[in-house]
């Protein structure tokens, strides 16, 4: 039957990469009357030479119109799941409000790096000579803006029942702890373009993009929290396109010319780091703050890093790119991290907008058998014994400040790479002043540009400096935004646990 | 069910199973098509049905819209067929591939002979107008007590479709080579398919040639020069063969009449294992060296055809980015035994190499 329908062939199809060439045939130019130079001034000075910008594959290849399109459709379809999530009652649904707790570090912590993002890529994207990077640039500082909108109207719900929820971008901006993102996010702001991209293309939304991701959405989805789900299926099928301009990027750095190699080289090393210290509160909500556990922090750092990241460092060794320094001390931390910073807050969870806890029988269980190595050795102890201090009443708190890392802006909390007993304290002299660091990682960043990090924010320091609302507690958490009494402390005795209590209660009398 | 996925841009026809995603179709027979997550959800697989029903499986809501849908947009990743399919995907035209039709012959051995100690050449006469091939591609060929066919690059030059040369090369305890060195008579009729593979010379690009053959891996680069030479394609050609010892050189003294006769080819065997007797005044070392040492460390501007076993293919790959040769120029054809297994993971860096 099909034989009469069969058709001689007619002249070959262009392929879609030519098409798209020709539809975008002309949007880069030569300037005329300046000097491109002048017109580019980012382009050249952190030392990358590129040859030929045309050989960059763009890996978008979307045309607006049809950007527009699929972007609506998605958010019609997100803003549907939200609006039902909300006309259900979605948040009693939820495992236990202690989930709410990785809420409250997800909009506060990472949110507001969406919008880091989108104003980032606005600005990188502005200064590359190549229509290429420029229009990838430009495409995904729109995706930024979206995901930052979409997830503050996703998790703001939940400020309708929850504390800690309600001000996610004053609290960015001052809280010590959302220091570390911040600071981040700046590091990279003031880098050039094309260490931009390395830092958040490549390193960050490429190499360390799943150890963000899979705890907050897998840990979504364990924990009934459907809304926050379908925002990351909407974001995910952008996430394609955003990693595959961090492997653009870095071929065509390395491939234009080989002096690029150790620049480049630096910069995996530098945002391997600083991206791995970020992660640290991640690690710690996947391990201590989930009511349901997805997995381990050691597990994920195992198949997202040490696999997954081994199979690319393989790849990327042909251009004479190595592993990225200090991964061995990242892998030594794995079986410590999330003890010693979830430890840290519970210390400070006077100055947290979030509640801390110490983890049940169940959950030390399980931490037992996640960290067979260490847990039981060296953190169960602490544990129970704050325990027993707050069933008697004496719940332990830090009432000092802590140091903080000049670099990666996290109290001085780790331990030694080959010894988890003992604080891992680094510090280096420049122009006469002694600056610490977590960490030899931290220390190298530090020491490669001096200039830049002395200017670093240091929250501590800022409070002791006066720049903070004043010198006592009530005045810092005041001036953070975090109010006393709901927001912080522990969740024993949380409005956020009255209220969940009370829906429990009513649920169960319900059901008679 | 079996049902036709015919590729756009590329005009090639292939079958597709019922139930096949088509992703799966595609990589099967050599055609590579983008995709990351393979589940649906992250949308790089995202290709046009110009023509044809598929049913859209697991794909995303969010990956695949509905109006995307109704535009005739699929997930290559989760769409299977439910007719004969046409396809538009995101793949690049080769001008240099010829697309020749797959067949299914019967081939008989006209002649054979042991070209060294583990490499048994292998004659076959494919009847009426034999197996038009293109230079570098190979043939599956079926052999009694194996489940799965066992490939083989052709040898011989494409001028003359109606007799094809294998290179066997026994693998130790491998059944299908085995049986082929043991077996191997005049008139014994072997089941093949082929035409296969896009491992063949991009002549349209006028980039001085470097053909890296390792072991049996001369097969393809054997077959490729005679095209090159035989059509009188002018750039510089150098064919590096590394092998073991002196005796696992084979076709040596053809290539250096060939070098002789055509001064824009030159021809480099090169010994990893050479004998202390004094007797070899060649070159000695891996192929990759002799590489090195003959374009001084630097390979921009050429284009690099490499075809051997997994760590020759690699060790190349490595010489030739140091060397500033990227994968836009590097074509390989890996020859990997039964034994090689599961490949080591790979990141999604490279497509090709």
């Amino acid at each position: 039957m099909n034989a009469e329908t069969k058709i001689e062939r007619k002249a070959k199809k262009l392929g879609l990469k030519e098409r798209y060439g020709h539809l975008t045939r002309g949007l880069g130019w030569e300037t005329s009357y300046q000097p491109m130079d002048k017109v580019f001034p980012f382009a050249s000075y952190e030392g990358i030479k590129i040859h030929d910008w045309d050989a960059f594959e763009d890996p978008f290849r979307l045309t607006m119109d049809a950007y527009w399109k699929y972007q609506a459709e998605k958010e019609r379809k997100l803003y549907a799941v939200i609006d039902s999530f909300a006309q259900n009652n979605g948040q009693m649904k939820i495992t236990d409000a202690r989930y709410v707790n990785a809420l409250k570090i997800f909009l506060t912590g990472v949110s507001p790096l969406e919008y880091m993002a989108h104003r980032g890529y606005a600005h990188v994207g502005r200064h590359f000579v190549g229509a290429g990077p420029r229009v990838a640039c430009q495409m995904q500082a729109i995706d930024e803006l979206r995901h930052a909108q979409t997830q503050m109207h996703t998790i703001s719900h939940y400020n309708k029942y929850f504390d800690g929820l309600h001000d996610p971008r004053h609290m960015f901006d001052r809280v010590w702890y959302l220091s570390v993102p911040k600071s981040f996010f700046e590091d990279a702001m003031t880098a050039g373009p094309f260490e931009f991209l390395t830092a958040i293309s490549f390193s960050f939304e490429y190499v360390l993009t799943n150890l963000l991701f899979v705890p907050f959405m897998s840990g979504a989805a364990y924990n009934g929290d459907m809304a926050t789900v379908t925002f990351g299926f909407s974001a995910q099928s952008d996430e394609s396109r955003h990693m595959t301009l961090g492997l653009e990027i870095i071929k065509f750095m390395l491939e234009q010319d080989a002096d690029n190699v150790p620049i480049v080289q630096r910069w995996i090393d530098k945002w391997f780091w600083r991206g791995y210290r970020l992660l640290s509160i991640v690690a710690m909500m996947m391990d201590y703050m989930l009511p349901k556990r997805v997995m381990s922090w050691a597990e994920a750092w195992g198949i997202y890093f040490e696999e997954a990241g081994g199979a690319l460092f393989e790849d990327l060794s042909r251009y004479g790119i190595t592993t990225p320094k200090y991964a061995d001390v990242a892998s030594k931390e794995k079986d410590r991290l999330t003890h010693e910073v979830w430890s840290t807050f519970y210390n400070y969870t006077r100055a947290a907008a979030f509640h801390t806890w110490i983890p049940n029988d169940d959950e030390l269980a399980w931490l037992s058998e996640k960290y067979p190595e260490t847990f039981d050795q060296l953190y169960r102890p602490r544990y129970e014994h704050w325990r027993s201090l707050q069933q008697k009443g004496e719940r332990f708190y830090n009432n000092s400040l802590p140091q903080l890392c000049n670099v990666c802006q996290i109290p001085m909390v780790f331990t030694e790479p080959d010894d988890p007993t003992k604080l891992c304290l680094r510090s280096t002299e420049f122009e006469g002043e002694k600056y610490h660091f977590c960490s030899d990682g931290c220390k190298d960043i530090f020491e490669f540009e001096p200039q830049k990090y002395v200017q670093s924010w240091l929250p501590v320091h800022q409070i002791f400096q006066g720049n903070c609302g004043g010198a006592t507690m009530p005045e810092v958490l005041d001036w953070y935004g975090i109010k006393n009494g709901s927001d912080n402390l522990d969740y024993e005795g949380s409005p956020d646990q009255t209220i969940w209590n009370d829906w429990t209660k009513s649920a169960q009398r319900a059901a008679g | 069910m079996t049902y036709e996925l015919t590729i756009e841009p590329l005009g090639e026809t292939i079958a597709i199973e019922d139930g096949q995603t088509i992703l799966d179709a595609c990589l099967r027979n050599g055609i590579y098509l983008p995709y990351q997550c393979n589940h649906g959800l992250c949308s790089t697989c995202k290709l046009s049905v110009i023509d044809g029903e598929v049913e859209h499986g697991d794909a995303s809501p969010f990956a695949l819209m509905d109006y995307e849908r109704e535009e005739g947009r699929a997930l290559a990743c989760c769409a299977t067929a439910q007719s004969d399919l046409t396809i538009e995907a995101d793949v690049e035209v080769d001008p240099d591939a010829l697309h020749l039709q797959v067949q299914d012959v019967v081939g008989t051995i006209v002649r054979f002979e042991k070209l060294t100690p583990d490499i048994l050449g292998v004659w076959l006469e494919i009847p009426g107008d034999g197996l038009p091939f293109q230079a570098g591609q190979y043939v599956n060929v079926d052999i009694p007590g194996c489940s799965e066919p066992r490939s083989f690059s052709i040898a011989s030059s494409p001028a003359n479709p109606k007799v094809i040369e294998l290179h066997v090369r026994k693998v130790p305890g491998g059944v299908g080579t085995e049986w082929i060195h043991k077996n191997a008579a005049l008139g014994l009729e072997l089941r093949v398919t082929g035409p296969l593979g896009r491992f063949f010379v991009r002549a349209s690009s006028k980039d001085p040639i470097i053909f890296l053959a390792g072991g049996s891996g001369l097969s393809s680069p054997k077959s490729m020069t005679l095209d090159l030479l035989d059509r009188e394609w002018s750039g510089p050609i150098t064919l590096i063969h590394g092998v073991r010892t002196a005796e696992d050189l084979y076709f040596a003294d053809d290539f250096r009449q060939l070098a002789i006769k055509h001064n824009n080819f030159r021809y480099i065997p090169v010994l990893s294992q050479a004998a202390a007797d004094g007797l070899w005044d060649g070159t000695t070392g891996f192929v990759h060296e002799a590489a090195e040492a003959i374009f001084e460390g630097s390979f921009k501007g050429h284009k690099a055809y490499l075809c051997g076993p997994p760590p020759m293919i690699d060790a190349c790959i490595r010489s030739l980015m140091k060397g500033r040769l990227f994968e836009k120029d590097i074509f390989t054809e890996t020859f990997s035994t039964k034994s090689d297994g599961e490949n080591l993971a790979k990141s999604p860096l490279f497509k090709k190499i």
